[in-house]
């Protein structure tokens, strides 16, 4: 083959790539927004848990031993601005029916067709997911807005431009380390068939873990550290903290590398997984 | 009194539209298009105690909604039906105790565990005393050849031998009806023709009234004597399977195998000319033609062997279908888009 | 009773066959009762965290620690026996209404809502209802032997708390079938599930948390519209704090009348369900094949 074709063929791929992942967002944009009654209840659901929790720290505060109006170092407004933020970060982190979605298709024999086709599976599983994502923000930025509009009162000052922008790059970080990570456990069903429970125990796990159900920092001091070094936390705990200003200085500039290694880490592992599940798969005949 | 009557039966169903493309997606979120299709069109139908009646139609032409319907799984438009004196979609006990409906292309047995479980379960449902059962399921997989299977999960067995387990829960009730949806989908050959053995000998020692549809004729050939057949949701023809095929096939095939290899000159004028792969010659020719045409071929060649067919059954429905979708003019295409909301 | 024992029988042959299967994939049965169980003990661990800075959640509530305990157990056997159950049924029925496989289920002759809705039963999650019954002696042993103020427990409460339970399951039930009958008309519904978890969280906490000027009206929504609030309200504070914190005895119907109200809303939902079951059925249209 010589140079010149070389060249040509690159160039062609690398448009023709974008043609292809643009058609792949579109439709996958386009079947979200297929189901709309799914949809519109979908969002707005999303609200509730938080009213709950809400209620329940307001109920907590109103008979505990507080310093200074004070509950594990948060004030009740920093608590409901907590469980706000969570939201947020959990709208760019959660990713349902992912690792379902690759396990399923593992079991049914349906991975096949992107070992025959010329597609990459995460990078494929990636963008509809960015599309997924991109419907619900689209639909959800009103509700969002409406709400953070209403509990402005309990936000009470906003960070410095710096940390506001640490705060946007967990926030993206977040939804990166949620896709790659459910991507593996996903993957994992190369190896044992029913993943459903290893799922739900994760979803345990993060949901108590990850700073979904609360503050990591009313945990004892003991047990913070070790769950501080998860990457569970990332998914929910940490832009809301940062946001809040309960992590600054060098601390923040090191939590962010570590969560840079941390996504390196799962984004290499997905790719290793999904490198030998391929041939162990097709080492079985299918 | 027949044991089914429908009478002016409706069905149709509302079916959204989408879009093409993004911006079709986007402005569905707000307001949709619906189309109505009807599935079953201002249908007429008596059926007899005792008979075995065939559905035909090509794809789409309402056969299985029309089993639906009479099974009472869903309602219909409009129309009335009454079978054994029951209106099916009123879906009382005691109608339902007495027919079955078995989908080809549906399985109701729980998939992971052996089929007498499941079995047993039907009996609880259908109130079968015990020794009725035991004989009953004794009677049904003896004639099955399935007793080995009873205990093995239903998702290890082969399309074939979970299609004769289906048949067995449909009929472990005695049913005085059945429904039979494409029964032989997706079956070899042997075991279409052990499914076709079985009905038979099954409709002839019970007397039960059987409707049956399915795409294979060889089915169709071997069970019944009555064809429905249905397109776009009306009937189009009902009788016997001999009449359809007097007035469909108004053709016969003739095959010759002629002396020489020079190319026969004339040919035209006898019939038409299907294939000329020398020394081999196929027409086809008018049916009442035959005898003349025949006489003909020997006066003009030297023929070393001479053969005479009627077309086969699969081309003739064709024929069938081809004829009854052409639209007269008093049929509507069968779909409109009538509303958006 | 002729029909009744008819009913029962076909329910114990959807046990056993329950039973069978889950038996056959050992393994992930296991896996399923440690999942579920953990979730509780994680739920309760964060409520004993709680409990070290508080002595009460809400001020006056009378939801101190083994009270809440009493709460949190009622809670989790009301959910165990929904999960076991019913939630298999429910979410089986989107499925079964998306491949048409609900024909069959139509051509029953028997009860088509019970047959839904009995079908399936995830024995894993029944390890749950034994730790809840473990956790419920716990905190009664604990508040009939507190030093200060010790619960007295009647027999007709012994009696009252197992019926209320009891009827607290009759309106998940209820509620779960009214959601389920919409998936017959919205086609697929994947959010049903999550819909169905967010309305019942609100029936997981204490109702005296619901207080404020956006709290009141919420609690009412919740009593009395949707009234989700009284499934394990009633029955935990029937036993835990039997309302001993009011102080005029005279007025016994203040006290009880959440209790009344709870019988006829169990009544009301139960035939709602019912109803809403039938009618959505009629718009049943099965699938194309
Ligand atoms: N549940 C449904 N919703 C919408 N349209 C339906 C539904 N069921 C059937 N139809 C439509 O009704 C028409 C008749 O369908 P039906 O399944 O009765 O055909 P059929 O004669 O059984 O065809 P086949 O030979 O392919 O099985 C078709 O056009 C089909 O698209
Ligand atoms: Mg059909």
């Amino acid at each position: 083959m010589s140079n010149t074709v070389v060249a040509t063929t690159i160039s062609h791929t690398i448009g023709h790539r974008f043609k292809v992942w643009w058609m792949i967002f579109k439709i996958s944009l386009e079947e979200r927004l297929a189901y709309r009654g799914d949809f519109a209840l979908g969002t707005l659901m999303r609200f509730l848990p938080i009213v709950t929790q809400i209620f329940l720290w307001g109920a907590i505060f109103s008979a505990g031993m507080t310093e200074e109006g004070k509950l594990f170092g948060y004030s009740y407004t920093d608590m409901v601005a907590y469980y706000l933020l969570t939201m947020l970060a959990r709208a760019f982190s959660s990713m349902p029916g992912l690792a379902t979605g690759i396990a399923a298709e593992i079991r049914s024999g349906e991975i096949k067709k992107y070992l025959i086709q010329p597609v990459d599976l995460l990078g494929y599983l990636f963008l509809r997911r960015i599309a997924h994502k991109v419907a619900y923000y689209a639909i959800a930025l009103l509700p969002f807005a409406f709400v953070f509009f209403l509990c402005r009162g309990y936000f009470s000052s906003f960070p410095d431009l710096l940390t506001f922008g640490a705060f946007l790059a967990s926030l993206v970080m977040g939804f990166l380390i949620g896709y790659y990570l459910e991507a593996c456990i996903g993957l994992v069903g190369f190896w044992f068939l029913e993943v459903g429970s290893l799922l739900f125990i994760y979803m345990l796990l993060s949901f108590f873990l990850s700073g979904h159900m609360f503050p990591l920092d009313i945990l004892p001091t003991s047990v913070k550290t070790v769950i501080e070094l998860l990457p569970l936390k990332y998914l929910a705990y940490y832009p809301p903290a940062i946001f809040l200003g309960k992590i600054q200085g060098w601390a923040l500039v090191y939590g962010l590398l570590i969560e840079a290694v941390w996504l390196l880490f799962f984004v290499v592992l997905s790719r290793v997984m999904f490198h030998f599940g391929v041939k162990r798969y097709s080492g079985f005949g299918g | 009194m027949s044991i089914i009557e429908i009478k002016d039966l409706n069905k149709t169903y509302h079916v959204h539209q989408k879009k093409e493309g993004l911006w079709g997606s986007l402005t569905g979120l707000f307001r949709r298009e619906y189309k109505e299709v009807c599935a079953v069109k201002d249908l007429n139908l008596q059926v007899e105690q005792g008979e075995f009646v065939a559905f035909l139609g090509p794809n789409g032409a309402g056969k299985t909604t029309t089993l639906k319907l009479l099974s009472g799984v869903i309602n219909p438009t409009s129309g009335s039906v009454n079978v054994m004196g029951y209106v099916p979609w009123e879906r009382k006990n005691e109608y339902r105790r007495r027919f079955a409906l078995v989908m080809g292309q549906k399985n109701q047995l729980w998939w992971d565990l052996p089929a007498r479980e499941s079995f047993r379960l039907h009996q609880q449902i259908y109130q079968i005393d015990n020794k009725e059962f035991n004989y009953t399921l004794t009677e049904l997989s003896d004639l099955l050849q399935i007793g080995k299977l009873l205990d093995q999960p239903v998702r290890e067995l082969s399309l074939g031998e979970r299609m004769k387990m289906e048949l067995t829960a449909a009929l472990l009730h005695s049913p005085e009806i059945l429904f039979l949806d494409e029964p032989t989908i997706g079956l070899d050959v042997i075991a279409q023709h052990n499914i076709q053995n079985f009905l038979k000998y099954y409709q002839k020692e019970r007397k039960i009234t059987i409707l049956l549809t399915s795409h294979y004729m060889k089915d169709i050939a071997a069970l019944c004597q009555r064809v429905v057949v249905i397109a776009q949701g009306q009937l189009k023809y009902d009788g016997s399977l001999g009449e359809i095929i007097d007035q469909f096939s108004s053709t016969k095939e003739i095959t010759l195998s002629l002396d020489t290899n020079d190319q026969p000159t004339g040919l035209e004028d006898l019939g038409e000319v299907l294939e000329v792969n020398l020394p081999r010659v196929k027409l086809r020719v008018q049916r009442n033609k035959v005898a003349a045409c025949i006489s003909r071929i020997m006066d003009l060649y030297t023929v070393e062997d001479i053969t005479v067919e009627e077309l086969p059954l699969e081309e003739v429905i064709a024929n069938v279908f081809a004829h009854m979708s052409q639209p007269s003019d008093t049929d509507k295409p069968n779909e409109e888009i009538v509303s958006s909301r | 009773m002729y029909w009744l024992k008819r009913y029962l029988n076909i329910w114990f042959a959807f046990l056993r066959n329950s039973l069978v299967r889950d038996m056959s994939f050992r393994n992930n049965f296991w896996l399923e009762l440690i999942a579920a169980s953990s979730w509780v003990v994680m739920n309760l661990g964060f409520y004993i965290l709680v409990y070290q800075h508080t002595e009460e959640i809400g001020q006056g509530s009378g939801w101190h620690f083994p009270e809440f305990l009493c709460f949190l157990a009622t809670t989790t056997l009301i959910t165990s026996v929904v999960q076991a159950f019913f939630m298999p049924n429910a979410q089986e029925f989107s499925e079964l209404i998306r491949t048409g496989g609900l024909d069959f289920v139509l051509l029953k002759p028997i009860d088509t809502q019970f047959l839904v809705s009995f079908r399936k039963v995830s024995w894993s999650s029944l390890g749950n209802f034994v730790f809840a019954l473990g956790l419920l002696g716990y905190s009664v042993w604990k508040m009939t032997t507190a030093e200060t103020d010790p619960l007295v427990l009647s027999p007709i409460i012994c009696l009252l708390y197992p019926l209320f339970v009891l009827l607290g399951i009759v309106m998940m039930y209820s509620l779960m079938m009214i959601l389920a009958a919409t998936s017959i008309w919205l086609g697929r519904n994947q959010t049903l599930y999550d819909f169905w978890f967010y309305i019942t969280n609100f029936s997981r906490y204490p109702k005296e948390i619901y207080s404020g000027a956006w709290g009141l009206p919420l609690q009412y929504l919740f009593l009395f519209v949707v009234p989700i609030l009284l499934v394990v309200n009633v029955p935990a504070r029937m036993l835990a704090a039997p309302f001993r914190h009011q102080e005029n005895p005279g007025l016994w119907y203040v006290e009880w009348y959440l209790p009344i109200f709870m019988v006829g809303a169990a009544v009301v939902s139960l035939s709602l369900s019912r109803a809403i079951f039938q009618w959505a059925l009629r718009s049943y249209r099965s699938s194309s094949s």
